[in-house]
């Protein structure tokens, strides 16, 4: 019995972590590139979420069919971002691009807040849920888990075997040194940008699957938080550091809330969050280049 | 004697501001509210401005300051009304919203100040939701249903006392808060603080090379914005408002709003935060009327365009143009 | 007793070998080159020596003290001035401030109040010849006049060993020769041992080095008097065979 709703447990974690470890990619592409610290991350996930909830709503459309739309909003939106502020700070002191990244996420937030008010919403895909016995997942969540793995391999074929990818590896290596290979080492900035927050709003339609009602405006904040825990543990400037460090966060967010449960007098909710800041303290104590890098 | 007071001529500026603004506060009790809420982003700025503007480090979690100071005064009125302390309970109050906040941010400085620029801001990113999801799932001080103690306030000390204490006494302490934030800062800019922090802000490793102790002096700048941000919750949010929930006082937009005053004023200078706040406060009550619920849409594109185009902000931009003129000597 | 041992100190990055294994003495007030190639890791030396990076192997004894975990900030206060490869000043602020940063914060940085630190940075000024820039701020300097400020920076900390990186790359040789001079008058007024690293300027190293630490791929050559380094086969080889001549140029 204890077994079962471990094991449980278990799985609903790791299924929710990999999709964390899919949302926080385009943080630590960005960072790996550009040595940016995308603050304002989370408002892009909202805008996915809001893509899914609003595809699905006015035209029916499923959510996976909203992932291109995701995509290509989210690159538009990062070459916007790109070329008006970031571009333009990458030299100066690091202060600057962080209070652009963040003014972008309230910028974000205040327009969809605009767009949509502030009430919480959500969707119902309608999908049947698997039953394993021992636990029960809904397809829908299978659905976002496989989306989100099949986007970590493509990041790795596309930088593995496509030139434009391999580029940009050149690029997170040493980018001088890229520059004097011919490399247009602004067009990989723009490039990188706007396909870490391509990713991320992609990320923001899978991660509807697993909130019935939270879509708001300002629903990023936390995810914000918990890219960065992720990010940290997983090596701020890896991308698939970032997918390992999703699930690992995943499985300890389970993990914690099942144990916050157990004790009377808390609210197992408000602590788990609590616990993903006491979290990436932790971890930025005793080891701020991530936990799960080797070097 | 002389020489040493004139060093502390900028300090005529600001006291001027903050009287005029008093003035015209007493002379019109109409327009009150709008200058208390003018004070509270004066102060809000000045004490922000004193580690973002003077370290270049920024700290996305600063409304937490604010939060636990809050709770610092609501503690001390709640729990201590019937013990017969009167008055005394209002001291009390901001002593503790001085510890509390003294006490987060040496939590949150021992981990996030050792680290740099970037990694110091990923660890202040959550450390207001973190406080709030804290205070809400241990159930502390009644967790998400806040407290409330407009009744505790008026058995300590009357009727009376409890109403002026709340429409004007905590407005007066905003005052306060600004005036003596304003001072801390010059005292700082004209001491061996002031030095270090301008060093390490232009240039972490060398200001280390040079002899200074980069984390003191940075923990230095940290403890005394967190305790001007405690005194400021104590008396802007909790005295004035006589409840506090966490929701309301660990919110991000606060920590937005000082960030668009610093930075429209001028980071690092003196008056740059007053100024800050007068465009920012008078802009904000005029669209509250023609544009409802559109300021930080509005305010948010400022800041990206500020640090495009005009990272000194007002106040160094005037700085450059009075060099070499008497009026030097007045404004930085 | 030597003001700095050196012993047997490594220091690596990932697989390079910056500073290998590397030995050696700085005496009182002596004037000591270290010389080799780009790359050769004459400035990791100086980061070591300085604090700036902490040795992965050996020792490093400052006087009595061993620094060798010290942080840079208090190695500072020991008597340890720098000044780097490319300038950095404080950019934001003004030349004289720079300057009483140094004063301020360095060796006798705890006998010096901001005033004092003031009215000695004006003295610097003078003695570096930026009188007409001392408001101004360093930020907006002309590269040499960044470097000066630099070294009066470095002057104004009351060091007892100064290490200078480059500090006569891209001047012309009227300049270096005057530098050379200010240098060698510094040490002998104020007694402060100078380790000037330079990368191909033979002409200062000669006039100003009694003695030059020759380095190649992280190791130490030779460590000799000036004259016989500059004559040795193993150093003229290491710049690739340059005629003697251009070599002392
Ligand atoms: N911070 C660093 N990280 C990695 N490698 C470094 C670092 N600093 C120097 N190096 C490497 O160490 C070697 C020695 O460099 P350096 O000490 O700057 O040489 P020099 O000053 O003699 O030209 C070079 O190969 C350089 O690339
Ligand atoms: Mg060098």
């Amino acid at each position: 019995m204890i077994f079962e709703q471990l094991s449980g447990n278990l799985l609903q974690g790791v299924i929710l972590g990999g999709v964390y470890g899919m949302a926080t990619m385009g943080l630590s592409l960005i960072f790996g590139v550009l040595k940016v610290v995308n603050v304002g991350h989370g408002a892009f996930i909202m805008v996915g979420a809001y893509v899914a909830l609003i595809l699905f709503q006015t035209l029916g459309i499923a959510p996976p069919l909203a992932v291109p739309v995701a995509l290509i909003l989210g690159m538009a939106l990062g070459m916007l971002f790109y070329y008006t502020a970031i571009k333009k700070l990458l030299k100066g002191p690091e202060l600057a691009s962080l209070l652009a990244t963040f003014s972008i996420g309230v910028i974000l937030e205040e327009v969809c807040k605009q767009l949509f008010t502030s009430e919480a919403r959500g969707y119902h895909w309608g999908l049947d849920k698997l039953d394993l016995g021992f636990t029960v997942l809904p397809y829908s969540k299978l659905i976002a888990f496989g989306g989100s793995i099949l986007v970590g391999l493509l990041l790795y074929l596309w930088f593995h075997k496509t030139r434009a990818g391999m580029a940009m590896r050149s690029v997170v290596e040493d980018d001088e040194g890229a520059g004097v290979c011919g490399i247009n080492v602004d067009w990989e900035y723009a490039l990188s940008f706007s396909i870490g927050i391509g990713l991320t709003v992609v990320s923001g339609v899978l991660l509807t699957m697993f909130i019935p009602v939270g879509i708001n405006p300002y629903m990023g904040g936390s995810y914000t938080l918990k890219a960065f825990v992720i990010a940290v543990l997983g090596g701020l400037a890896s991308p698939y550091g970032a997918f390992f460090g999703g699930l690992v966060f995943g499985l300890i967010e389970n993990g914690s809330y099942t144990l916050f449960a157990q004790i009377p007098g808390l609210e197992p909710f408000a602590m788990t969050r609590f616990f993903s800041f006491v979290m990436l303290l932790v971890i930025l104590l005793i080891r701020p280049t991530g936990l799960l890098r080797t070097k | 004697m002389m020489r040493h007071l004139q060093k502390y001529s900028p300090i005529l500026p600001v006291l001027l501001a903050y009287g005029v603004l008093l003035g015209i506060g007493l002379a019109y009790p109409g327009k009150w509210q709008l200058i208390a809420q003018l004070a509270f982003y004066c102060a809000l700025g000045q004490a922000f401005n004193l580690f973002m503007g003077m370290t270049g480090y920024v700290d996305f979690g600063y409304v937490a300051f604010l939060g636990v100071g809050t709770y610092g005064m609501a503690v001390s009125i709640y729990f201590l009304y019937d013990k017969g302390l009167g008055i005394g309970l209002i001291f009390i109050g901001l002593a503790l919203a001085a510890v509390f906040s003294t006490g987060l941010s040496l939590a949150v400085g021992a981990v996030a100040l050792r680290l740099r620029g970037a990694y110091f801001a990923i660890a202040t990113i959550g450390v207001n939701e973190g406080f709030r999801y804290f205070v809400e799932g241990a159930r502390i001080w009644n967790g998400a249903d806040g407290m409330i103690f407009s009744r505790h306030l008026r058995k300590a000390v009357g009727r009376e006392t409890a109403m002026t204490l709340s429409t004007q006494w905590a407005d007066i302490l905003v005052f306060g808060v600004a005036v003596l934030a304003a001072i801390l800062t010059l005292v700082y800019m004209r001491n061996k603080v002031g030095y270090a922090l301008t060093a390490l802000r232009e240039d972490e490793d060398a200001a280390k090379v040079m002899g200074i102790n980069v984390t003191k002096f940075k923990i230095i700048a940290f403890i005394t914005s967190a305790v001007l941000a405690g005194l400021l919750g104590a008396s802007a949010w909790a005295l004035k408002l006589t409840y506090v929930y966490p929701e309301d006082v660990f919110e991000i937009h606060y920590t937005v709003e000082a960030i668009i005053i610093v930075l429209l004023g001028g980071a690092g200078t003196l008056l740059g935060p007053i100024v800050g706040a007068l465009i920012y406060g008078a802009s904000k009550y005029f669209l509250a009327i023609v544009l409802p619920g559109f300021q930080l849409l509005i305010f948010a594109p400022i800041i990206i365009v500020i640090i495009v185009l005009f990272p000194e902000g007002t106040v160094g931009i005037l700085k450059k143009k009075i060099r070499g003129t008497a009026l030097e000597k007045f404004i930085i | 007793m030597p003001l700095l041992k050196v012993r047997n100190v490594t220091k690596r990055f990932g697989g390079l070998v910056a500073v290998d294994d590397i030995s050696f003495e700085i005496r009182h007030g002596e004037t000591m080159a270290i010389v080799g190639p780009n790359g050769a890791g004459k400035t990791t030396m100086f980061n070591l020596i300085n604090g700036v990076f902490l040795a992965d192997e050996g020792q490093m004894i400052f006087e009595d003290v061993d620094v060798t975990h010290f942080p840079s900030y208090r190695r500072a206060h020991l008597g340890i001035g720098r000044t780097f490869q490319i300038p950095r000043p404080f950019a934001s602020a003004t030349v004289r401030e720079n300057i009483a940063i140094g004063g301020m914060f360095g060796a006798a940085g705890s006998e010096v109040n901001v005033d004092e630190a003031l009215e000695m940075a004006d003295h610097y000024i003078e003695l570096i010849g930026l009188t007409p820039h001392r408001d101004k701020p360093a930020g907006g300097l002309t590269p040499i006049e960044k470097k000066m400020v630099e070294i009066a920076r470095a002057l104004a900390m009351k060091p007892r060993l100064l290490l200078m990186d480059e500090a006569m790359a891209g001047m012309n040789p009227t300049d270096i020769d005057k530098m050379v001079e200010f240098l060698k008058d510094i040490r002998d007024k104020e007694g402060i041992a100078i380790v000037a690293m330079v990368e191909h300027i033979m002409r200062a190293v000669a006039g100003l080095a009694e003695r030059v630490l020759v380095m190649h791929q992280g190791a130490k050559l030779v460590d000799e008097p000036t004259q016989e380094a500059l004559s040795d086969p193993k150093v003229i080889e290491v710049y690739l065979g340059k005629p003697a001549e251009e070599f002392h140029a």
